[in-house]
């Protein structure tokens, strides 16, 4: 069998305005022989295509996507070639040298100017390898930041969508209300000296304009979705529209053919309808623009230029030209170009834009630099460690964009749902006018009938006109026109939300996920302790102080490399207690250890090493055991023979443990901890932390394990571990949540990443998740529910009782509200912050 | 290349079934409009147009389908 071979490619498309775009995009690009899986996202405007390179190319995939009426709207880069001869720079030599790139699409060289402009797609090539690739050529490269080159193509094209449909809305609204004013002159006073204003010839003059003009796209879109088998939002604008316009073209002109004459011509019926699309076309496209802000403002974040050391030598280069290995020096209100560590200096760094933490947090050597962070205090000189596409923040940028081209299992439903209801109406509204047709028309038509909230009466109206009239609201009155926006517009919101806070949704799966969340692991050390033991209590014996114990304790342990040793000795330097090195030292196996220091022994140890030595501890043993029955290792010191005191160690909890499970419980969920630590330490810590189900004795390989249990039990699980040695239980939870993952954004396992250690994340994800699928299922409902609700009347059901029909502009309107509601509804989501984070009083400025 | 057979085969079904459609209307309506010939021609294009609107997305895909395999 041949292996295809497999490229992922995301690619930018302009022109969509609802969700048949999306089915129609994604229609024309499956159709291209070597893609395999194709998936569009409106609120995004890009397409994520899995192809064979071999049998497909990005021109091809231009040409379907222009063959449906949209476009590519490809990145542009104008670059500067320096060090070019008085011969300019030869065309053909730049060309072969860049068409072999995988993501180039056009060049065109300027040989007399040396300058190279170029569309790209950066996720295939990035500008960094066309630099790279000129410089192979012998000449340096600027890249001009000003111009054309430096626009953001994406933004570009929603903001032509924004202006075009800004100038349909200038042209449909005025001349709209103008319509509206000539239609029901005859019955507004202030309008009597103009009765020529109710010309149906003057009406016809003005309606048309906007027919063919702002509402020219929903039939050439709806045409280029049938020819591929698409139904779509457009048809029913299209069919809503033309048929309106239509019924009041002919009674003008033909006024005796049937259609109730020049008393029913539905113009403004037209031209409402059209303004009220076009209304909510630019509402979506400027909710597109906002929702996406987040993704942008993280975008913004990335430096231009950055200044390195070259043999001493302060040198200024592209961000994107830092090397590993490079010096960078930064200076204070600068932004850090790239990863690093610090190698001299000292300062304080602002990272609120990446972690969400929003005190600045202290640099000296040795620690680590986030790019795209801000340098507040100091000066300071750092390694690059990572750079380009490995940075944090471009791991970041990827996963937030990946999260937002996702669809969520709601949103799958929904879209197929829009498909068949689509289809549905265009059917329920050929039977509506066959049944007033044949049946309803000869049975309950009366003459004097009105059109609701309109002047006319229905009169001459005949039996094609009226049954053509009611199919025609029923399928504008049903148009679910908001769908499209519904689920992604707010799952944007969401994940940018989340990216505000430091909390990253690898998608909109796990979004959804996180909200059936109805039981939550926690690993116990490094999660939910700091995993590394430190020293909780001092208990000093007779007339030695606990300084004085501790403080003989770590001069005991000095030498020592164990871990319980170390904590003992920065717990004396953390109080100040200064440790002098011991004159011997010696290590006594599974008992503790000996020292001495100006000639007296120092004893540090278990109660084995304290009864050999005849040492007597009957004054502290209470107390060991108490501090033991807490978790807690207990170790006695002894000087000169004579018991002075005892150490407790123990790993100790993070700051926000205790808090962040009381808040989960109160969100509902069950909260459990898994360890390997023995039932005794892991039921102490469980009680400290306010945890009562304690899974303890579990082998790291046995934790998934775990976690599958709990799974057949029926509940939906999510595992909160540290994402690299928890990663198998972090995969087989319904959701994992990686914590601390600090800059290794791309490596975690977790389907959310918690970039900083603070278990007060969780709750927060949970809430955003929670905010966030709330809204889209209020946008569902705004989007499905009006239309449904209403399309009986819109049939005509209470006719043969009131004798009053839904007039198209009405249907139109109603239509229009579900659009707005989702809109307005998923802007809303824009100033949401979650409750914990309102509670705690530190919600992260609004800088990602 | 592909693409135009499926376009073709489809229209071949879909354009006759709805035609059908538009004829079968057009020989019941006196029934209801009697003479007018409005009536009668007018609904036989508004039926074909919604029968096609009906039609094209659910005859296209199964052809495509059929194509394929």
């Amino acid at each position: 069998m041949a292996v295809e071979a497999k490229r992922q490619v995301v690619l930018p498309v302009g022109g969509m305005t609802c969700a048949s775009c999306v089915a129609t995009v994604e229609g024309a690009l499956q159709g291209v022989a070597g893609v395999s899986l194709v998936q569009v996202n409106l609120a995004t405007n890009r397409a994520s295509v899995a192809y064979d390179p071999a049998r497909a190319g990005l021109l091809d995939f231009e040409k379907a996507v222009k063959a449906v009426g949209y476009h590519m709207p490809w990145e542009a880069a104008l670059l500067q070639l320096t060090g070019v001869g008085e011969q300019g720079v030869p065309a053909g030599v730049v060309e072969t040298a860049l068409k072999p790139l995988e993501g180039i699409i056009r060049v065109t060289v300027n040989p007399g100017a040396g300058a190279v402009r170029l569309h790209y797609v950066p996720g295939l090539t990035p500008l960094v390898e066309v630099k790279r690739a000129l410089r192979g050529l012998g000449y340096g490269v600027e890249e001009q930041l000003e111009g054309e080159a430096a626009l953001d193509a994406e933004r570009e094209a929603r903001q032509a969508d924004i202006r075009r449909q800004l100038i349909n809305l200038a042209i449909a609204w005025p001349i709209g209300i103008l319509v509206m004013l000539g239609t029901f002159q005859p019955y507004l006073p202030f309008l009597s000296f103009a009765p020529w204003l109710n010309s149906k010839v003057l009406l016809f003059a003005l309606t048309t304009p906007i027919v063919v003009f702002p509402g020219r796209q929903f039939f050439v879109h709806s045409w280029n979705g049938l020819r591929h088998g698409i139904t779509d939002m457009n048809l029913l604008y299209a069919t809503g529209i033309g048929a309106a316009y239509g019924i009041a073209v002919v009674n003008t002109f033909w006024p005796r053919a049937g259609f109730g004459g020049e008393e029913a011509t539905f113009y403004e019926a037209a031209a409402l309808l059209t303004a009220f699309i076009i209304l909510g076309r630019y509402l979506e496209a400027v909710t597109r623009g906002r929702t996406s802000e987040a993704i942008k403002k993280l975008m913004k974040l990335q430096p231009k230029r950055a200044r390195i050391i070259e043999n001493g030598v302060e040198r200024e280069v592209a961000a994107d030209e830092v090397v590993l290995g490079d010096w960078v020096l930064v200076r204070p209100g600068e932004s850090i170009p790239v990863d690093g560590l610090v190698r001299e200096g000292y300062s304080a760094v602002d990272e609120s834009m990446l972690t969400g933490e929003s005190l600045p947090v202290e640099k000296r050597a040795g620690d680590e630099v986030i790019g795209g962070t801000l340098n507040k205090t100091g000066a300071f000189k750092f390694e690059a460690t990572k750079v380009g596409k490995d940075t944090a923040l471009a791991q970041i940028v990827r996963l937030v964009e990946e999260a937002q081209l996702t669809k969520a299992p709601i949103q799958k439903l929904a879209d197929q749902v829009a498909g068949h209801f689509i289809l549905g109406v265009h059917l329920l509204a050929l039977v509506v006018f066959l049944f007033w047709f044949f049946v309803g028309y000869a049975r309950w038509f009366e003459p004097h009938s009105v059109l609701v909230f309109t002047p006319y009466h229905l009169m001459g109206m005949g039996v094609f006109g009226f049954a053509l009239l009611t199919s025609v609201s029923v399928l504008i009155i049903s148009c679910p026109c908001a769908v499209g926006l519904a689920t992604p517009s707010a799952i944007m919101a969401g994940s940018g939300k989340g990216a505000e806070h430091g909390i990253l949704f690898k998608g909109a799966d796990a979004i959804e996920a996180t909200t059936k969340l109805t039981t939550i692991i926690f690993d116990k050390t490094g999660t939910l302790t700091r995993g590394q033991p430190a020293v909780t209590d001092v208990v000093a014996l007779g007339h030695s102080s606990e300084a004085e114990a501790l403080r003989l304790a770590a001069v005991a342990e000095r030498s020592s490399e164990h871990p319980l040793g170390e904590a003992i000795v920065r717990g004396a330097q953390e109080r100040g207690l200064a440790v002098a090195e011991p004159d011997s030292f010696n290590s006594i196996p599974g008992h503790g250890v000996e020292a001495s220091l100006s000639g007296e022994v120092i004893l540090l140890g278990n109660r084995k090493l304290m009864a050999e030595r005849q040492i007597d501890i009957s004054g502290l043993l209470a107390r060991a055991e108490a501090l033991e029955s807490e978790g807690k290792t207990a170790m006695f010191v002894a000087r000169g023979g004579r018991a002075i005191g005892l150490i407790a160690v123990a790993d100790t909890l993070k700051e926000n443990s205790a808090a962040a499970v009381a808040e989960l419980r109160r969100l509902g969920l069950e909260v459990v901890m898994i360890t390997g630590d023995n039932r005794r330490t892991a039921a102490a810590i469980g009680r400290q932390v306010g945890i009562d189900r304690v899974l303890a004795e579990v082998l790291p390989e046995d934790k998934a394990n775990e976690v599958r249990k709990l799974q057949g039990q029926g509940k939906t699980v999510a595992m909160v571990g540290d994402g690299v040695n928890d990663a198998p239980a972090l995969a087989q939870a319904n959701v994992g949540l990686a914590i601390g993952s600090g800059t290794d954004v791309a490596k975690e396992t977790g389907s959310v990443i918690l970039i900083k250690d603070d278990l007060m994340d969780v709750v927060a994800a949970i809430q955003i998740a929670r905010a966030t699928m709330r809204k889209v299922k209020e946008n569902l409902a705004w989007a499905f529910g009006y239309n449904t609700l209403t399309i009986p009347f819109a049939a005509g059901i209470l006719y043969p009782a009131t004798a009053q029909m839904v007039s198209p502009e009405l249907a139109s309107f109603l239509m229009a509200i579900s659009s707005v509601s989702v809109t307005l509804n998923t802007l809303r989501l824009r100033g949401y912050v979650p409750a914990i984070k309102k509670r705690l009083g530190r919600a992260a400025p609004a800088a990602a | 290349m592909k693409r135009r057979r499926v376009g073709l085969v489809s229209a071949l079904i879909y354009t006759p079934l709805s035609a059908a459609a538009a004829a079968l209307f057009l020989l019941a309506a006196p029934v209801a409009a009697g003479g007018d010939l409005m009536a009668r021609y007018g609904g036989a294009g508004w039926v074909f147009l919604l029968s096609m609107v009906v039609t094209m997305p659910t005859i296209t895909p199964l052809v495509k389908r059929w194509l394929k395999s």
